[in-house]
């Protein structure tokens, strides 16, 4: 079952320019990105940067406006124009990607982590004080710190509050906004395999938004492909990687470097080999703006973006 | 082991982020110009604000046409005007008078200014747009003759209306100033964070914007209260500052151009001067001392 | 260049009508009848009721706005209630005075600010730029009022080099040698009390520009490539510096304003900024509201100029 469902979305930015600064132009940041993600998996968005993967995860935060389409978490509308707003805030949260700037450096971890609980909850003083304590032995870090300020900490202790504060109100959804790619290579793995723990205990839903291929596919169940605006391929993580049908998630994948050496030769090869399939076919692959086609079905969980024709 | 660990006790003690006040008062204690100038400041106050309570007021406006001009004494420790009024006692009540309104009209321009900057910038787009226009406009008037025009034709004229006419003129450069800040501090993360936690944008602005630049406001508020000590003064000179009964190191100033006064009766008006003077650059000294210590604050909160 | 222009022109016309409804807002505020004055407050009310009807005071603001800001464009201003004289003579036989005031005030601020500024951002934190650094932390610290008396008190009265009031000594034949000289003579102090606090801003500018460039890449490349020291100043440095500080001249223009309010009134020299005091002084609102209406004008208008040549200047703001 869907737990959140976004429809046809479309976000433009306008460009001002002109004698009377009127809109002259605008970027289509996301072009009519349809997709689900079901309760209880991961989903993960990959595209490199600009493909506007963050700008669809901020649009289900509400923290862009949206041209159009329609997305639902559940049964509610997150964007009806008319009737009032529904605060799904307390189910869905977001993880985001700079643990330096999501979190204020001037407050204590304490009121950092509290402050969801703050908004939602009406705690006494003490009562708050366990629950930041307690959500803090959760993401693995010592209860004693909440007196602490964020730079006491390191990138990967700071997501872990980050994450912390994004559990604050048990929430349905979690949307991870490429989590790891400011830290240490040598801490990533840690942190992805704490979310992955924290996902089975709290039986959280996970959108992952990511640019890094080896990432996604130690997350994710299933896969969508963003490229300029529009998703490229969807499918089950095994689909996307085994049997790739878009020219250009098949460079994505070939793009994965491979660690056994012996191949090493093999591998180049065949990725120049994809490198010249992509260049020679890329107009059977995108219409003449470079954009990709709509998605079509070709089993029952994997669709991609392929011309109408015979 | 132990002692690996009490090493790395202190080390987090060393680590603990200091407070803004602490690091304020580490700035002044290193320099020494700016810590005189903050005895200095201190001592005035509690001096002027001590004496003036002493000082008979009425005493000292009165007029006395017996001792006219006399130069010091040791009666007139000063001397007195051309109205035989002690200069002792009027340079008192009128550093007292400038410092009070000095800090009036910085609170109120501040407050004003504080509210416009923050909401410009933190809103940004078109609200920004429209918000800094006014301002522009309001920056290039040569807004010292309005407010001598409003100062004059303001009904009922006391030194609160003064103060607020001054605080409606003069609460443009700390907007544009502010605005600047939280149009960066917006664009950081945190602040969207707060958002998708469910804080609305009122509670943004008040309990994470204005606490990050809290430091610049402190900074930005000093060196306005020099400037409005000098604008107060100015305006006292040119006889449109404090009502006629008060006086005002400004109104002190303004015997001296009688140019007799200016020539022979140095008493009058020297002492107030260099009071003028040395009152704005103790209050700069200071305010460059924490704007020092707010930069390296900003360096290492990150 | 020409889309920056035009839409710095778009946004004075709103700033023109806001000045002007201030100005008219702050008359219809002044007690009597800043705009015509032509009524005598000495007769009865119901003869006053009586006129203001006939002169149109008692119609709707706006038709009143309109008519005052038609007439304004035509250059008439009303008669002063002191004098009874059109303000606009009044105001022209000062503002020349003022005009040379303030030339006199600008030459001497790029005069004086622009070598300051460059000795001491060439060779900062020497004893040079040290004496320099210390005479602008008083300045800018100093109100110019004060200063203003300190000099006339030295060098009008101690010292007696120069007069301590007018425009001109009187009983000479204008356009003569000595009449040009005796202005002069009489414009020396006060412009210099305005140009002497004016000038510390200029300064400041110019040093932390030098001495911001000095460290730039392009100045390092072109020190590699063994250009001589001077030509490295004279070539690089000053053009990006000093340039922009042409520029400023237009925003000079509110604090020339508000210093010859102050230096008129010290000095006694018969400028606007004199002319102003004055009036307020004795009520006189047709001349205040004039005054304050060029004034603002003045200062909108430098303020405009002022963006123009910045945008030719320095490319960067023309993209904004």
């Amino acid at each position: 079952m869907a737990l959140l469902k976004v429809d046809d979305l479309k976000i433009h930015f306008p460009i001002h320019g002109g004698i009377l600064n009127r809109k002259i132009d605008e970027v289509k940041a996301v072009d009519g990105v349809s997709f689900e993600v079901r309760e209880g998996e991961t989903y993960g968005l990959v595209g490199e940067s600009g493909s506007g993967k963050t700008t669809t995860g901020k649009a289900v935060m509400g923290l862009n406006n949206i041209t159009d389409g329609d997305i639902y978490f559940e049964d509610s509308h997150l964007n009806a124009k008319k009737g009032k707003k529904v605060d799904v805030r307390n189910d869905i949260q977001m993880i985001f990607q700079d643990p330096y700037s999501s979190l204020n450096p001037r407050k204590r971890v304490i009121d950092i982590v509290a402050e969801p609980i703050r908004n939602y909850e009406k705690l006494s003083k003490d009562e708050e004080k366990k629950r930041v304590q307690e959500l803090l032995e959760r993401v693995g870090i010592s209860s004693d710190s909440i007196m602490k300020y964020p730079h006491e900490f390191s990138g990967g202790q700071r997501q872990r509050i980050g994450v912390a504060r994004a559990i604050a109100l048990n929430p349905k959804l979690i949307i991870a906004d490429e989590p790891v790619s400011a830290l240490d290579v040598s801490v990533q793995a840690q942190v992805l395999n704490f979310l992955q723990d924290i996902q089975k205990e709290m039986d959280l839903t996970l959108f992952f938004i990511a640019h890094d291929l080896g990432v996604i596919k130690h997350m994710c169940d299933r896969i969508g492909i963003m490229y300029q605006g529009r998703l490229v391929e969807e499918g089950l993580t095994e689909e996307i990687f085994n049997n790739p049908q878009h020219i250009y998630t098949k460079r994505l994948v070939a793009a994965i470097p491979d660690v056994d050496p012996r191949n090493r030769e093999k591998h180049r090869e065949f990725r120049a080999q994809i490198k010249e399939e992509y260049q020679q076919s890329f107009y059977d692959y995108f219409n003449e703006e470079g954009l990709a086609f709509n998605l079509k079905q070709i089993t029952d969980t994997h669709k991609v973006a392929l011309p109408e024709r015979g | 082991m132990s002692n690996q660990q009490t090493e790395k006790v202190i080390e987090q003690k060393v680590e603990k982020s200091p407070s803004g006040l602490s690091i304020f008062w580490k700035e002044i204690l290193r320099d020494k110009l700016a810590l005189v100038s903050l005895l200095f400041l201190v001592l005035t106050t509690i001096a002027v604000f001590g004496v003036s309570i002493l000082l008979d007021k009425d005493e000292i406006v009165r007029v006395d046409p017996f001792a006219i001009y006399e130069p010091p004494s040791e009666l007139f420790l000063l001397g007195t005007d051309q109205g035989g009024r002690d200069i002792f006692g009027q340079l008192i009540i009128g550093t007292r008078n400038s410092l009070s309104v000095g800090i009036l009209v910085t609170i109120m321009s501040g407050f004003i200014g504080i509210v416009f900057g923050v909401v410009s910038g933190y809103f940004g787009g078109h609200v920004d747009n429209v918000m800094m226009r006014i301002v522009d406009f309001f920056m290039v008037l040569p807004n010292i003759m309005i407010i001598i025009v409003f100062v004059t034709i303001v009904p009922k004229y006391s030194v609160m209306t003064f103060s607020l006419v001054m605080t409606a003129f003069l609460w443009m450069g700390i907007a544009r100033l502010i605005r600047s800040r939280a149009l960066q501090e917006k664009e950081l993360d945190y602040v969207q964070a707060s958002r998708t936690l469910g804080s609305s944008h009122m509670k943004i602005i008040f309990t994470q914007v204005l606490p990050n630049i809290m430091s610049l406001i402190v900074v930005t508020m000093t060196l306005n209260l020099a400037a409005n000590i000098g604008i107060e003064s100015g305006l006292s000179f040119l006889g449109f500052g404090f009502p006629q009964d008060t006086p005002s190191l400004g109104t002190l100033l303004s015997y001296a151009t009688n140019p007799t006064t200016l020539e022979q009766r140095w008493w009058i008006w020297v002492p107030a001067a260099i009071l003028i003077l040395v009152l704005m650059l103790a209050v700069r000294n200071v305010g460059e001392a924490l704007k020092r210590a707010a930069d390296a604050r900003q360096r290492r909160a990150s | 260049m020409w889309k920056f222009i035009v839409r710095r022109l778009i946004i004075t016309l709103p700033q023109l009508l806001l000045l002007s409804l201030l100005v008219f807002f702050m008359a219809s505020l002044m007690p009597g009848d800043a705009f015509t004055s032509q009524i005598d407050p000495s007769l009865s009310q119901d003869a006053i009721e009586e006129q203001r009807e006939r002169l149109g005071l008692n119609d709707p603001w706006y038709q009143q706005y309109g008519r005052w800001v038609s007439g304004v464009a035509e250059g008439d201003f009303g008669t002063s209630t002191a004098h009874y004289r059109p303000v606009t003579d009044l105001i022209w036989e000062r503002m020349i005075n003022t005009i040379w005031l303030s030339l006199l005030s600008v030459i001497f601020i790029y005069a004086i600010g622009i070598p300051l500024g460059i000795i001491s951002g060439r060779w900062n934190d020497r004893l040079v730029d040290q004496i320099i650094t210390g005479y602008t932390y008083l300045g800018f610290a100093t109100p110019i009022f004060i200063f203003a008396l300190v000099v006339l008190f030295f060098f009008g009265f101690t010292l007696g080099w120069f007069p301590t009031g007018g425009s001109v000594a009187s009983g000479l034949e204008p356009g003569s040698f000595e009449y040009i000289v005796s202005k002069l003579h009489h414009l020396l102090l006060p412009a210099l009390s305005i140009a002497l606090i004016g000038v510390v801003g200029t300064v400041q500018y110019l040093r932390s520009e030098i001495i911001d460039t000095k460290q730039k890449d392009f100045i390092i490349t072109a020190r590699a490539k063994g250009a001589p020291e001077s030509r490295v100043y004279n070539r690089h440095i000053f053009r990006n510096s000093v340039l922009p500080i042409a520029a400023f001249f237009g925003y000079e223009i509110t604090m020339l304003i508000t210093g010859s309010v102050f230096v008129e009134q010290i000095f006694s020299y018969p400028g606007m900024g004199n002319l102003f005091i004055e009036s307020i002084l004795i009520r006189d609102f047709p001349v205040v509201t004039a005054v304050v209406l060029l004034f603002g004008l003045a200062a909108i208008l430098g303020a405009l100029l002022s963006d123009i040549i910045l945008s030719i200047v320095d490319p960067r703001i023309r993209i904004k």
